[in-house]
């Protein structure tokens, strides 16, 4: 008798494990240049933080069409809520983080699971995440007392760990980011996968086929939406402070959108490539404040414009019923 | 209350405007221009930079409008050239994607070249009582110019041969060509009227409150929420949606304050979608 | 007047139509026979300029108009009036008829003779195309194609949807406007209705012409009597 899905879902993982491997290696490395720089290491924990962010967008919009323009506000969800229970009401630090990843999670979710019951249009998704983004920034800017408005929060949870130290938190995201890549392959290569590109594919054949569509919607939102709570809720601790630029639409979801499209959506290593990039030049165009803007815009536009082939084409083919 | 309740009105009229901008260009070309309000913004700046140059306020303001225009005119042919190429959901994606980005370059560029530039047109004169409410002369007169743009627009669409145009093109854009209207010609004209009707509304905010060169942002976030909850596509929508939405802005505000207002507008833009996405008045199919 | 010539066209890079030839003269009613998914509507939107012609060419009044834009065509004198009609739904038939002669605005005599064809537009006027019937729809399709006073008039199977009574009604309108010196290209799968009015006819199957002739001709022809007329 021969066993025929299982070896191959093994292998095909295996293949997959390599790059991922490669690349956590590669990063290892990074702190052995950088690491006596506070300030490069700071950047370099914001990069792979930004690729994290990128590889769970990429979960959400990339295998189910879902546009989800709220990525600062659910990481912010993460952060504020695990920040807010810990520092005022005193809960131990791990299950903070993991409130604010449930919580996240629970947000992203019920998108999902509104869309979905909705049939709500890509871009009706799209509108209705923009504003919870911008509501979400006005919230926290409107609840002073817990939140600290303007001015922000001091992280107290976390400071005498080994979070704020210089190199070990570099290290802790490497490992959560290699997870994340890990998590992005077994859905891929799983079961799950094949749903995912059905439903991208053809909604409603998906659906005549016996892929129960709200469901996978939803995994595919839970868990992206999850992962990013993690990541925002990590950074919080790790960083020290967080305030409203921290989490807003500005600061990551454009920068998340600029990532994919530098790297490609829909791909495994697409978000390290494009958060590598990103990275780069973000130093290079350090000084130069309000051009850095222009040149973001300018290269969204070029990009989604150049690549048109690539990383439109992809995405369009992606979640258009045809 | 009566006087929160005018307030309102007077600022939905210009909400309505800025939301008919977007929701037109919407509604003829399955683009959502998400640099709408950096459009407003880059107009307004036109005529505060020409009257400190030493122009009169009308022609300076003229000249505002004029560069409005001209800022769509030149949007539509030049990024949104491909966009058009893209059909349905994709254009949809694509243009909000692209829109983001120009309106990101506009914001800096503006920002980075002239940070101080603010339009704030004094309109002197005491306050004029209506209806028994005391209103300032700044509101009055933008409630007059908006009220005229309004009145205007409706004439075109409905009596005017270039306005009849455009409708068809919204109404069945097949049929509109098999008639001989360039529907191409229609968006860019669409498009560059847009710019203007962005400006106009920049121009009359900064009648009772000045404009800076940040402002265009909150401008695009305004004229979204207007035009989804009107209707994409609906210019009576946009007005009805407008005026609502300009009461309850007033209202909220007063009593309860701006973070909750900003939190309630966008949770109503958020509602209608999950209720009713065509909007009060919308009918894209 | 109108001259096509080796024209193929199609969808997503494959043809529909192919190498189709076939002439209209000045004053005369042409009509083109087939089955559904025969290829009429590709061959006419092809024409119009609604969709890219692969291949070939088409001529109007000694003017070369393939490639050229669908409103332009639809300005030089060529009005289309399609199977979906494609009218204004929210606009009335006041403002669809007037809509007709864009870009020039109609005068009193063009409305004049098309309520003179269709007496049940002029008592609708300021109803909305949407809610009308598919009669009435179809009366206002071709109204507009005459607003813009066109020479030439292609229709396609102008009588989907209509019962019997209204499609003769049709045909006897388009007959009207044939004596008025209108040149007529009708796609029809009606053919006794479609024969009764043409002077000649092209006969076209998997995007092919097939058979060609006078109507006279084609109604006397074996093939043509059974494949279309039912005739064995």
């Amino acid at each position: 008798m021969t066993v025929i899905a299982a070896p191959r879902t093994t292998s095909s993982l295996t293949r997959g494990l390599l790059p991922v491997l490669v690349t956590g290696a590669v990063l290892a490395l990074v702190p052995l240049r950088y690491g006596e720089s506070r300030v490069m290491m700071g950047i370099a924990v914001a990069g792979v933080l930004f690729a994290a962010y990128a590889i769970a967008f990429n979960i959400i919009f990339g295998s189910t069409g879902q546009l989800f323009l709220c990525v600062g506000a659910l990481a912010g969800i993460g952060g504020y809520t695990s920040v807010i229970l810990s520092d005022q009401f005193g809960l131990p630090m791990l299950v903070t983080i993991g409130a604010g990843t449930a919580l996240a999670g629970l947000f992203g979710a019920s998108f999902s699971w509104i869309a979905v019951r909705r049939s709500l249009d890509t871009i009706f998704v799209g509108i209705v995440t923009l504003a919870f983004s911008l509501a979400f920034e006005q919230f926290i800017l409107g609840q002073r007392d817990f939140t600290g408005g303007e001015t922000g929060l001091r992280v107290g949870t976390g400071g005498d760990t080994f979070l704020r130290e210089q190199v070990p938190p570099y290290y802790l995201f490497v490992g959560l980011l290699v997870v994340y890549l890990i998590i992005y392959l077994l859905l891929h290569r799983s079961h799950l996968g094949w749903a995912f590109r059905a439903l991208r594919d053809d909604e409603e054949a998906a659906e005549l086929a016996g892929v129960n569509v709200t469901r996978y919607r939803i995994y595919a939102g839970v868990i992206g939406s999850a992962m990013i709570g993690l990541a925002g809720a990590l950074f919080a601790h790790v960083e020290g402070f967080i305030g409203p630029s921290t989490y807003s639409f500005g600061s990551v979801d454009i920068r998340v959108l600029v990532i994919l499209a530098f790297g490609g959506i829909g791909t495994l290593l697409g978000p390290i490539v494009g958060a590598a990039t990103f990275t780069v030049l973000d130093e290079l165009l350090a000084g130069l404040t309000q051009l850095r803007v222009v040149i973001y815009g300018a290269l969204i536009v070029a990009i989604f414009l150049g690549f048109k082939r690539g990383a439109i084409a992809t995405v369009a083919s992606w979640w258009r019923r045809e | 209350m009566k006087a929160v309740l005018f307030d309102g009105l007077v600022l939905g009229l210009q909400y309505g405007l800025l939301g008919v901008g977007l929701t037109l260009v919407y509604g003829l070309g399955g683009i959502l221009n998400l640099a709408h309000g950096q459009m407003a913004v880059v107009a307004a700046i036109s005529a505060a930079l020409a009257m400190n140059a030493g122009m009169p306020a009308v022609p300076a303001v003229l000249l505002g409008l004029l560069v409005g225009g001209l800022i769509g005119l030149l949007l539509d042919s030049t990024v949104m050239r491909p966009v058009y190429k893209e059909r349905g959901e994709s254009r949809v994606l694509l243009s909000l994607l692209l829109t983001i980005g120009i309106g990101f370059v506009i914001d800096g560029l503006l920002v980075w070249q002239f940070p101080i530039a603010t339009l704030r047109l004094n309109i002197g004169g005491g306050p004029i009582s209506i209806f028994g409410v005391p209103m300032r002369a700044g509101s009055l007169v933008a409630t007059a110019v908006a009220l005229i743009a309004a009145g205007l627009l409706v004439a075109f669409f409905r009596y005017s041969v270039t306005g009849r145009a455009v409708r068809s093109v919204i109404q069945d854009e097949e049929g509109a060509r098999l008639v001989g209207v360039n529907p191409a010609a229609v968006r860019t004209l669409i498009f560059s009227l847009s710019g203007v009707l962005a400006g106009l509304v920049a121009v009359t905010r900064s009648m009772t409150a000045p404009i800076g060169v940040t402002a265009g942002i909150s401008f695009t976030i305004l004229a979204l929420i207007v035009a989804v909850i009107g209707g994409l596509g609906s210019v009576a929508g946009s007005f009805l949606a407008g005026m609502i939405l300009g009461v309850i802005n007033t209202i909220s505000s007063f009593y309860i304050g701006t973070y909750i207002t900003t939190i309630v507008l966008l949770t109503a833009a958020a509602v209608t979608i999950l209720i009713r996405p065509s909007g009060l008045l919308g009918q894209r199919e | 007047m109108l001259e096509i010539s080796g024209l193929s066209a199609g969808y997503f890079g494959e043809d529909v139509v192919h190498d189709v030839s076939l002439n209209v003269s000045e004053g005369e009613a042409v009509t083109i026979i087939g089955s559904n998914g025969a290829g009429k509507t590709t061959l006419f939107k092809a024409v119009c300029g609604l969709l890219a012609a692969s291949g070939g060419t088409v001529v109007f009044d000694g003017e070369v108009i393939s490639g050229m834009a669908a409103h332009r065509i639809a300005r030089s004198g060529v009005s289309y009036v399609p199977a979906e009609r494609h009218l204004f739904p929210r606009m009335t038939v006041q403002e669809n008829l007037a809509l007709g002669a864009y870009p020039d605005k109609p005068d009193d005599d063009d409305f004049e003779l098309v309520f003179d064809l269709f007496p049940r537009l002029s008592e609708r006027v300021g109803q909305r195309a949407g809610t009308m019937s598919g009669g009435e729809q179809q009366m206002l399709a071709v109204g507009r194609g005459l607003m813009s006073k066109p020479k030439v008039m292609m229709l396609d199977e102008p009588t989907t949807g209509l019962a019997p009574k209204l499609a003769a009604e049709a045909y006897a309108a388009l007959a009207r406007l044939k004596d008025q010196g209108l040149t007529l290209l009708i796609a029809e799968q009606q053919v006794p209705l479609a024969l009764s009015l043409a002077d000649r006819g092209y006969v076209i199957e998997n995007g092919r012409i097939e058979l060609e002739g006078t109507a006279a001709e084609l109604e006397k022809n074996p093939d043509v009597k059974r494949a279309y007329l039912g005739i064995a």
